[in-house]
């Protein structure tokens, strides 16, 4: 159904995707609010003039319901929320790549500017937990952090990958807010404070997440696709070619349950059902979503459904309005009973269609094929024939590869007589570039057999659905044989005879679990040929077809366990997943990784280098903006008295001076750059040690390195990562 | 004026072929008419509408699909007998269903398009067409290139039959019994024939006609002479047309063009005094129903007393267009939001649910049945039927790529493209499908491999692809609809070398032309299908008559190129030198497979290169202001935002850019990678302008590309001229 707005304005302003949030500033009246380009906050307040004329906010001239915020350092995230308790009104928070303000719009003065050095790509404000106050949780690279009202922060945790989206959602019925966290990982985790209670492996970078009552949350990716989970099931999905920029949850139509609303990249909203995916209402505006929020905007003290796009258009949606519109519409699209009995034909249509290829199937199926069937295929160009008896075989087995080919996972593909594959099409999320993988031989080329190879990039389990069309050779019509198969989570290493290298890094612990039970989830979790039996001692060597790095597992009947492998990585997944399977509660290890103790110090020293050379730099920058002000002025002074030749001088040298720090601002975002990767890999390290552990353990570690860093303080960092306490 | 008009269903029949749906005329200009359609299963069904409700009057039985539908009469009474051609028949019905015609003309052709006039029935296959008198072979003419639809001038007002045949080669044919009278030189593929007003005008003399790139014209046709008197030319980009008609939608005594488009869009145009004046036509309505509409019709059916235009949809539906009010009775509850349906759509919602039951019922069975077969029958053979698939590729003139649209009776599952030559697909807007790319491995052949995932009840894809000139070879379609069992269809569209030229009709003899002249034994039919693999929109059979000629302007870059041909000799000018240098390439590969010798001389204009750049000039400079205005955009928004007193400082030209931001970034984003494409082209040029002169400048290529990032024509030019060595 379309739908018609019951208010509609523009804002004649550019806004950024996806930073578009809705405060009481005053404590009643509702202010939209959006970061625009050149680096400011606007902020419209139609009812009520915000702020006093001092002060980071300036009065738009040309609107007097504008106002504008001057950031000076590019918007990354905006959000407007209740920090402080003792005070009804809302603050807005915005990130930006180096800070965090906060901000009282109402009095038009700073509350805090923090630096967070992560980055805040992500901020969001609400309870979470057990802590006492609201808090602004900024989402950055690798990690999280979690401001109070003073600028504190009692919360700070890291996660897997550079943050995307942020909600917050009582998770597990407790009474207190769980925050959920998409990142570029593909992955959705639920945090517990610092504690993951779950994690959602998706198909692309998670860029939205919306939280809805009764523990549902709906979310986005960026490769088009929207869905809702309830806890941990998903309940439905759907896949568009355009981008979801901002998901919203809201009840449109009144029935107590709010709906997934989402604004597109190619500027349409809909509303789905949150249980079934089905679309109830949609709109189009003319150019992509900047934001969808929830605010009441005609002060009639219901809250409006309100999406903006991009060129700063607005409109407003709310359920009442809507039922009555459409009786008054006449015809055309509202019109439910026609809607219905085309459908109905439609559906009646497509069984007659099915029929008819049985009707036209029995015409032939009485002939006795035999070797007929291709020259029948040939003499019947309007039919598609391959004999009744025919299927397709499918193998899925570890390839060693070839010299042009490297070793993959290998699912052979061939039909039991003479027909042949003409093309297969793989549809997978998360291994290919796009969602599928074609294979096409060249014509010369077809047989009946087809091996498709598959890397899967990371170790997670896939599910795979072929679709293979077969025929006769020469043939223009194939019959299509659908069939789904699952790779197993590691399904990219290879058995190996023995051990052949030598690896020093390794974490062991102690589980009391039968050595059979740790077979299966062997035999569930890689790509055998056999299944594995154990003899006395579990002891299996594998070869990683990525990298040509061997793994071994290895457990004694006395519960004593090792992998040793070099990567840190892997192994934190290979012990995720087996406490999954075998339902442990909590783990700690002792672990063993040169490697990356190495290099955690490299990053530390490299951290407090670059951290210098920032001072340094800002210091030089302090200097030359001094030196241009006074250029300026002795220019100005020379072109006042009429000398030219003193005033080409100076503007000479400011020239000079321009250029200079133009060169210092290319070091300067250079450094930056460097100091936020060396970050995000410190954080990723301690990320890494943490998985290694399960349960209380995992999230000791993560606060414990946390001191352990503030301390700068190598030692203790490499002793927490080996044992797991300080 | 705005028309406001609203949908309502009918009936859904089988796939229909263009044309196959007419309204019956009714003594009373406000009476009820009925509505006559034929279908792909051979079914031609009468059928009125009584309070909303289907009322048959007679239905015949299935048989081989009906390509065309019309009505006619004797001279001067009503025309309300049906004719319907199927294969190479034509059969007569009375307007009670009784057959009184069964007409089989023996020709060799199935026939594709149909006339009546009186007691004179004109049919054309694909390229023949003949007319029969009282169903006695009169008069035939066989024409060189395809026959896209056939009509004839009003008899009542002429007293004489004037075929008109509209033809694939841009032409409109007059025709004077089995000679050609004028022929009629058009802009366009003309589609569609139409008589003016349905009668041809006031003198019956005009004809409307409606073409493959989505334009209308009329043209005025006498004994003496033809005259055109406009064609739609308003710079809209629109479908290609398959059915016109002509009514009065507002009984404003001032007709409207109805026009039904491959894309499913319903135009509904004005025929007012001022029609056609500056190419432009008032629009009163459009409609898109995502089918492509095969027939429409204007006249009264659902309600007395309301025009409406009756349309039909290649997967059969048939729905009326009605100024109608309807308010259908649906009143919704705004406490709980449900709905209440009327009783007769209750009932008619029912009766579907049940047959839809049974329906499925019966599947299930056959469904077990078959997949019995599978299991247990050694010998056997699993034989499913074809699906029919409605597919045209055409070249688009405004930005010289391809659309490529597949349409299906059934909702598609998937579409997989496949080509083995570089091509590009580009973003339909319309296109909602899922795309996703696969990666194509040097060496396995293929250049190209993609997958559309269609969202639910898509019935139609449609794609734009760029082609490459020089690049030749198959672009492959698979469509998988969604239907059990699952099957999938393959289609193949050559990619020809030279891809972008068009044909037109008027050669400019004063460029400089670089000429490549072949001879040897070869004959007229060889040669012929030589030069129709290289070029497109060239007829299957060679023409008659000794010397074949052919005139074609490159969609891109306007160059021309004219090809002449005999037995044992062939004749190609143009201005673009690569054009000449991918034509000697492939002619010498295709005579060299047929064991050929071929004497090649090439006679290469040295001005040609340098009015090719003089053409490309304006073409790249738009380009590159173009780009450089998009690149100033960001920065000068930015000013924008930050105060408006600045605008007032600003240049002239850059207020110019901020004022016209939306014309520019649509502009440029109609044509992505144009600018790499004219690259190209020069890069071309450059290189086959100094093969000719048996020099390779591979070596010279980025310097070239250095000299095109600082563009100036003079630079370029001189580049040009220089000795490379």
């Amino acid at each position: 159904m379309m739908a018609v707005p019951i208010f509609t304005f523009s804002l004649n302003h550019k806004l950024l995707p996806g930073r578009v949030t809705i405060g009481k500033y005053d404590g009643t009246h509702s202010c939209f609010t959006a970061a625009t380009a050149a680096d400011k906050v606007l902020v419209h307040s139609p009812h009520r003039r915000v702020g006093l004329a001092s002060g980071r906010v300036v009065p738009s001239d040309a609107n007097k319901e504008l106002a504008l915020l001057n950031i000076n350092q590019s918007v990354l995230s905006i959000c407007a929320g209740n920090l402080d308790v003792t005070e009804e009104r809302d603050t807005l928070v915005v990130g930006t790549p180096t800070n965090l303000l906060a901000y009282d719009v109402e009095n038009n003065t700073d509350i805090f500017y923090k630096e967070v050095s992560d980055g805040s790509s992500v901020v969001i404000i609400g309870k979470l937990g057990s802590f006492p106050n609201p808090l602004a949780i900024v989402g950055g690279n690798c990690s999280l952090q979690g401001f109070d009202y003073e600028g504190n922060d009692p919360f700070w945790t890291v996660t897997g990958d550079n943050v995307c989206s942020l909600a917050l959602l009582d998770f597990d019925h407790d009474g207190e807010n769980e925050l959920i966290v998409g990142s570029e990982d593909f992955d959705i985790r639920v945090f517990k404070e610092d504690n993951i209670i779950n994690e959602q492996t998706e198909t692309e970078a998670v860029t939205a997440l919306a939280a809805f009552q009764s523990n549902k949350f709906g979310y986005g990716l960026a490769n088009g696709t929207v869905g809702v989970y309830e806890k941990l099931q998903r309940l439905w999905r759907v896949k568009s070619k355009n981008r979801a920029v901002a998901i919203y949850g809201y009840d449109l139509n009144g029935d107590g349950v709010e709906e997934l609303i989402t604004g597109w990249s190619n500027g349409k909203i809909d509303a789905r059902n949150s249980r079934t995916g089905e679309v109830i209402f949609k709109d189009n505006l003319n150019h992509s979503i900047a934001g969808i929020v929830e605010g009441d905007y005609r002060l009639s003290g219901k809250s409006d459904l309100i999406c903006c796009s991009v060129e700063g258009e607005v409109r407003g949606y709310n359920l009442l309005r809507q039922v009555n519109v459409q009786s008054h519409m006449s015809g055309g699209t509202a019109n439910v009973e026609t809607e219905v009995i085309r459908d109905l034909f439609t559906k009646k249509q497509a069984l007659l269609l099915e029929l008819r290829n049985y009707e036209g199937n029995s015409q032939f199926s009485e002939i006795c094929a035999g070797d007929m069937g291709q020259q029948l295929a040939v003499a019947n160009q309007h039919v598609g024939i391959i004999p009744a008896q025919t299927r397709l075989q499918t193998g899925v087995a570890i390839n060693m590869g070839t010299e042009q080919k490297p070793p993959h996972v290998e699912i052979s593909l061939s039909t039991n007589n003479e027909t042949i594959i003409s093309a297969v099409m793989v549809f997978a999320e998360g291994i290919f570039e796009g969602e599928t993988h074609v294979l096409h031989p060249k014509d010369s080329e077809v047989t009946s057999r087809l091996d498709v190879a598959l890397y899967p990039p990371r170790d997670v389990p896939v599910d795979i659905h072929i679709k293979a069309l077969v025929g006769y050779e020469g043939s223009q019509h194939y019959h299509v044989f659908e069939l789904t198969r699952q790779l197993p989570r590691f399904s990219m290493y290879a058995v190996l005879a023995e051990r052949t290298q030598d690896v020093d890094s390794f974490v062991s612990f102690v589980i009391s679990e039968r050595l059979q039970r740790i077979a299966m989830w062997i035999n569930q979790n890689f790509l055998l040929m056999a299944d594995y039996e154990v003899q006395e001692d579990l002891n299996i060597t594998f070869l990683s077809l990525r990298d040509n790095t061997e793994v071994t597992l290895s457990m004694e009947s006395s519960g004593h366990m090792e992998i040793s492998t070099r990567n840190m990585a892997l192994a934190g997944d290979i012990i995720q997943s087996l406490a999954t399977f075998l339902n442990l509660q909590e783990l700690q290890v002792s672990a063993n990784f040169p490697e990356e103790q190495e290099k955690i110090g490299e990053l530390l020293q490299k951290v407090s280098a670059l951290q210098d050379v920032r001072l340094r730099l800002g210091a030089e920058m302090a200097d030359h903006s001094g030196l241009i002000r006074s250029l300026v002025v002795r220019a100005e002074d020379a072109r006042h008295l009429d000398d030219m030749k003193s005033m080409r001088k100076w503007y000479l040298e400011l020239n000079d001076v321009n250029t200079d720090m133009i060169r210092g601002y290319n070091i300067r975002c250079k450094n930056h750059q460097e100091l936020l990767e060396s970050l995000r890999q410190l954080n990723v390290i301690i990320q890494k040690a943490a998985r290694l552990r399960v349960g209380k353990y995992k999230t000791n570690i993560v606060n414990l390195c946390r001191t352990a860093l503030k301390n700068n303080n190598l030692n203790s960092l490499v002793k927490i990562m080996k044992n797991g306490e300080a | 004026m705005e028309l406001e008009l609203s949908r309502v269903d009918y009936t859904l029949v089988g796939i229909t072929a263009p044309q196959t749906m007419k309204l019956l005329p009714n003594i009373g200009t406000r009476m009820m008419q009925k509505v006559a359609v034929a279908d792909q299963d051979g079914v031609l069904q009468i059928f009125s509408v009584k309070k909303g409700d289907i009322q048959i009057g007679f239905k015949t039985l299935p048989g081989a699909g009906i390509s065309r539908l019309e009505l006619g009469g004797a001279l001067g009474t009503v025309k309300d007998k049906i004719f319907v051609s199927s294969e190479n028949e034509v059969r007569g019905y009375t307007k009670k269903g009784k057959l009184f015609l069964d007409f089989d003309t023996n020709l060799t052709e199935p026939i594709k398009s149909m006339h009546v006039s009186g007691s004179n029935l004109l049919v054309c296959g694909k390229h023949a067409y003949n007319q029969y008198h009282d169903c006695k072979d009169t008069n035939s003419y066989l024409c060189g290139d395809q026959i896209n639809d056939v009509v004839s001038l009003s008899a009542e007002k002429a007293n004489r039959l004037t075929p008109i045949l509209a033809c694939e080669d841009r032409m409109l044919r007059v025709l004077d019994r089995s000679s050609v009278l004028h022929n009629i030189e058009v802009d366009a593929i003309p589609a569609v024939l139409r008589l003016n007003g349905s009668d041809g005008g006031e003198a019956g003399d005009e004809i409307l006609y409606g073409t493959a790139d989505g334009r209308v014209g009329l043209v005025h046709v006498g004994r003496m002479d033809v005259d055109h008197r406009w064609i739609l030319n308003d710079g809209k980009q629109r479908a290609g047309i398959v059915c016109m008609d002509c009514y009065d939608m507002s009984g404003d005594g001032v007709l409207d063009l109805l026009i039904g488009r491959q894309d499913g869009t319903l135009d509904i145009f004005s025929l007012g005094d001022d029609a056609g004046e500056e190419g432009k036509l008032t629009q009163r309505f459009s409609y898109s129903c995502n089918e492509s509409i095969t027939s429409v019709h204007g006249g009264v059916v659902g309600n007395a007393g309301y025009e409406e235009v009756v349309a039909s949809t290649y997967t059969g539906w048939i729905f009326g267009l009605t100024t109608e009010v309807v308010d259908k009775q649906i009143l919704m509850d705004t406490e709980t939001g449900s709905m209440n349906i009327s009783q007769d759509a209750q009932q008619k919602i029912m009766r579907l649910r049940f047959e839809i039951d049974e329906l499925e019922q019966r599947v299930n069975r056959e469904r077990e049945k078959y997949q019995a077969a599978t299991q247990d029958k050694v010998d056997g053979l699993s034989a499913i039927p074809f699906i029919s698939i409605n597919d045209k590729m055409t070249l688009c003139q405004d930005d010289a790529s391809y659309s490529l649209i597949l349409e299906v009776q059934t909702a598609i599952d998937n579409v997989l493209i496949q080509s083995d030559v570089p091509v590009d697909l580009l973003d339909v807007e319309r296109n909602s499908a899922v795309v996703s790319y696969s990666a194509c491995e040097p060496g396995s052949g293929n250049y190209l491999l993609a997958t559309y995932r269609c969202q639910m009840n898509t019935t139609r894809l449609e794609l734009k692809l760029r082609t490459i000139e020089g690049q030749h070879g198959t672009l492959r379609t698979y469509v998988t609809p969604l239907i059990q069992p699952k099957c999938c269809q393959l289609q193949q569209y050559k990619i020809k070398p030279l891809s972008l030229h068009m044909r037109c009709h008027s050669f400019d003899p004063q460029r400089p032309y670089n000429i490549l002249t072949l001879k040897g034994a070869f004959s007229l039919g060889e040669i012929h299908t030589w030069v129709s693999f290289c070029l497109p929109e060239i007829p299957e059979k060679a023409p008659t008559g000794d010397k074949v000629t052919f005139t074609f302007v490159s969609t891109f870059l306007d160059t021309m190129l004219h090809c002449s041909y005999w037995k044992g000799e062939a004749e190609f000018q143009s201005d673009n030198i690569s054009t000449i240098s991918i034509l000697k390439d492939i002619l010498t590969k295709e005579a060299t497979k047929k064991k050929i010798k071929l004497e090649i001389f090439c006679a290469v204009n040295d001005e040609s290169v340098v009015h090719t750049l003089h053409l490309l000039h304006p073409k790249l400079e738009a380009q590159l202001k173009l780009s450089k205005q998009v690149a100033l955009l960001e920065a000068l928004r930015e000013l924008d935002t930050h105060d408006a007193e600045s605008l007032e400082c600003l240049l002239p030209e850059y207020r110019h850019i901020l004022k016209n931001e939306k014309e520019l970034l649509a502009q440029y984003k109609r044509q992505p990678a144009h600018l790499d494409r004219l690259y190209g082209m020069i890069t071309d040029l450059y290189i086959d302008r100094h093969k000719f002169k048996g020099i390779n400048v591979k070596g010279k290529i980025p310097q070239l590309l250095e000299v095109l990032d600082k563009y100036d024509l003079q630079n370029l030019l001189n580049f040009f001229e220089q000795d490379p060595v």
